[in-house]
């Protein structure tokens, strides 16, 4: 039994690669979800994703596969007053050990297809990375350029101060 | 399922040439957007988006986003409130963006801060709340007289300006920054005798500008107008000395004046002059006397306020009021007339007795009569435990609905007053704990803040009363005594002189410490939205502002 969900949609990478998937894996995209609703229909041609190679965009697809049945986001879950907490359910934490490279592809894509709540993920992940971390320890893991004077960051390092006894 | 081979291989196939550049030392981070690196920031708690902030210019930048630090604000500072407070509850349910709005903001007073829209560094005012909660701050002092003055000259605080008068002249200091004098104007008049009280209008007053009235020994009174920017105080109107004597309470709600006497005699005046031109350069017209009144119960400490509304001039007077059997407690009276001065109202109300014991401690009559060291043959041990109970106040502060009372037998008492159409009455006093020392005077402001300080001028405390203690939580901080915070100054490099100011509690230097011992405090305290201000007198008379600073 077809339904809307099951239609197919074809997907065409930045590498001009087309990759397969249903509709409702898809719409988790709210760029292919806008897209496919100004059309009517999936249609027949691929459905370009222009910044996203055929890597990433497999691996997104990944992520839409496991997640769409999940509910649609509420309105909530993008105020600023929701918690801000860097827990990530286990299937994602799994899903986001690449490296770093391919982790920050994800949320350049995620961010260009629209997708808050892949976004999030990898916005943890990131978070997650810079916790418990001096900022020199941080500068290595993301190969950050300190382009302050010893000057000026010790004086960063003072005026910030103050939240250190929390 | 792409496994991690299939990815490098794909990468090194089609990678788009700016990741050619030798990839293990990509800074992958900064390719983010703004946008994007503040979203990651968006999940660090404060301390680690600190931290963020020294990595790089870059991150410098992103890391103060006012946005960022207006939502940890909020979160930390306003939703807990939010919840606290009656009938704004359903904020918490409708969320989304709801708790930037005017609504709730006007609701938790901090409309201010909203109002000035993008310019509020909200970073500034997260690490200012931070500070007050946990009361580190930073000390300065405003050495204000060599001499001891009598009496001892009066301080007032008002939005970042100290004003103090004595004998000879009328100051005004900045409390921000490099605590300059900012005017300084002398008392030509010397027949009026010193000052005894000193009002700022905390309710007109536009940038930088501000009104005040001082009363002085003799009776007299005089309106002056502070430009702090043109540094100049003008004296808009000077009132003749009269034989009601020693003025001890001012107050000054633009138009009208309150003026209270020793003899507890009341006067209100109105300075609405038949001309509209509210130019306030010029000497004003002398004021009518809409009303007076005098009361033979309304006993120091006390505290005079004024508001105005549609059906005219609300004056409320909040004192100590000694009572027979159970000691000291707290009576308010609002008066009410309207522009002509006609008598509209007037109503009493009283705290409701916390203090009443059993019979036995109704046999001593009237002790609170007598003077305290003299009690003599009377201090027995039920003496001093009702004493101890009921002591006089030393200082009483009323920002309407709250009524601060500090005894000096280390505690203070809230009360919470409720006026309405109907109805005036003061519930039942909370003892609040925290001192370990005689307090020897308290201020609350609006939302429930409010400052305490020492006899001895070692030990403030910062309390958050908001909303008294009807919520069980609030019970429950009661209950544990954790509903203060004391002051932790920041040491300061080794002091250019010995500053008998410095000598806070955790500075156990002995000779600091040795130093507190001469220092006592006025009880004047006073507190904005930065600063707490002492005044403070040491043994040999000389007299200094100590300013706490939390920014």
């Amino acid at each position: 039994m077809a339904t809307e969900g099951d239609q197919l949609v074809k997907l065409e990478s930045s590498d001009h690669v087309i990759i397969d998937t249903d509709r409702k894996t898809a719409e988790r995209s709210m760029l292919i979800k806008n897209m496919i609703e100004d059309l009517g229909s999936p249609g027949e041609e691929p459905i370009p994703i222009m910044n996203v190679s055929e890597t990433v965009l497999r691996k997104v697809i990944d992520w839409c596969t496991h997640h769409k049945n999940d509910p649609p986001p509420s309105a909530e879950d993008d105020a600023d007053s929701r918690k801000k907490t860097t827990d990530i359910e286990d299937w994602d934490q799994k899903f986001m050990q690449v490296d770093q490279e391919m982790l920050f592809e994800i949320i350049l894509a995620a961010n260009y297809m629209d997708i808050k709540a892949l976004l999030d993920v990898g916005c943890k992940t990131v978070a997650n990375m810079i916790k418990g971390k001096s900022p020199e320890e941080i500068r290595k893991t993301f190969n950050i350029q300190n382009d302050f004077t010893p000057e000026e960051e010790d004086q960063i390092r003072r005026e910030n101060e103050w939240a250190e006894d929390r | 399922m792409v496994g991690k081979r299939a990815r490098e291989d794909g990468a090194e196939n089609q990678e788009p040439p700016y990741k050619r550049v030798r990839p293990s030392k990509v800074d992958h981070l900064s390719r983010l957007s703004d946008e994007l690196t503040l979203r990651v920031l968006s999940f660090l708690p404060i301390s680690e988006l600190l931290k963020c902030q020294r990595l790089s210019h870059k991150y410098h930048n992103i890391g103060a986003d006012s946005q960022l630090w207006k939502s940890h604000y909020y979160n930390r500072f306003v939703r807990p409130r939010a919840s606290r407070l009656p009938g704004i509850k359903d904020i918490e349910q409708r969320s989304e963006n709801l708790h930037f709005a005017s609504k709730a903001s006007r609701w938790l007073d901090d409309e201010h801060l909203v109002r000035g829209g993008r310019k509020t560094n909200w970073k500034r005012q997260y690490k200012l709340r931070h500070n007050w909660s946990k009361g580190s701050c930073a000390v300065d002092e405003i050495a204000v007289a060599e001499q001891a003055t009598v009496p001892p000259l009066v301080v007032q605080l008002h939005d970042g300006i100290i004003y103090t008068a004595d004998q000879d002249s009328l100051r005004a200091w900045s409390a921000k920054d490099e605590r300059k004098l900012l005017a300084q104007r002398s008392f030509t008049n010397s027949r009026h005798g010193p000052p005894t009280s000193l009002a700022v209008d905390t309710t007109g007053g536009e940038g930088s500008t501000s009104r005040l009235i001082i009363g002085f020994e003799n009776g007299a009174f005089g309106l002056f107008y502070l430009d702090s920017k043109a540094g100049q105080f003008t004296s808009m109107y000077q009132h003749e000395a009269s034989s009601n004597g020693v003025i001890s309470v001012v107050t000054l709600v633009w138009p009208y004046a309150v003026t209270m006497t020793a003899t507890q005699l009341l006067s209100i005046y109105s300075f609405r002059s038949s001309s509209e031109d509210d130019s306030n350069t010029k000497m004003l017209d002398p004021p009518r006397l809409l009303h007076s009144l005098r009361s033979r119960t309304v006993l120091p400490p006390l505290s005079t306020s004024l508001r105005t509304n549609e059906s005219g001039i609300v004056v409320s007077i909040a004192y100590s009021m000694p009572t027979y059997l159970s000691g000291w407690t707290v009576g308010i009276q609002e008066v009410r007339i309207d522009e002509t001065g006609k008598l509209l109202e007037s109503r009493l109300a009283s705290a409701i007795d916390q203090h009443y014991r059993s019979l036995a401690f109704a046999s001593p009559p009237m002790l609170h009569h007598l003077p305290g060291p003299a009690i003599g043959a009377l201090a027995t041990s039920t003496a001093t435990e009702l004493r101890h109970i009921h002591t006089k106040p030393t200082s009483l502060s009323y920002t309407h609905p709250y009524l601060l009372v500090s005894h000096p037998d280390n505690t203070l008492t809230l009360y919470l007053v409720n006026s309405t159409a109907e109805a005036l009455s003061i519930s039942a006093g909370s003892r609040l704990w925290g001192h370990t020392s005689s307090v020897s005077g308290a201020h609350v402001g609006g939302r429930g803040k409010a400052v305490s300080v020492s006899r001895r001028g070692d030990e403030l405390r910062i309390w958050e009363l908001e909303g008294g203690f009807a919520s069980s939580a609030a019970k429950r901080r009661l209950a544990t005594g954790d509903l203060s915070v004391q002051l932790r100054p920041a040491k300061r490099p080794p002091p250019e002189s010995s500053q008998a100011g410095l000598d806070l509690v955790n500075t156990k230097d002995g000779e600091e410490a040795e130093a507190s011992e001469l220092t006592l405090t006025r009880g004047w305290i006073g507190f904005d939205e930065e600063n707490v201000v002492v005044l403070k007198e040491q043994s040999q008379g000389r007299q200094a502002l100590v300013v706490y600073d939390f920014t």
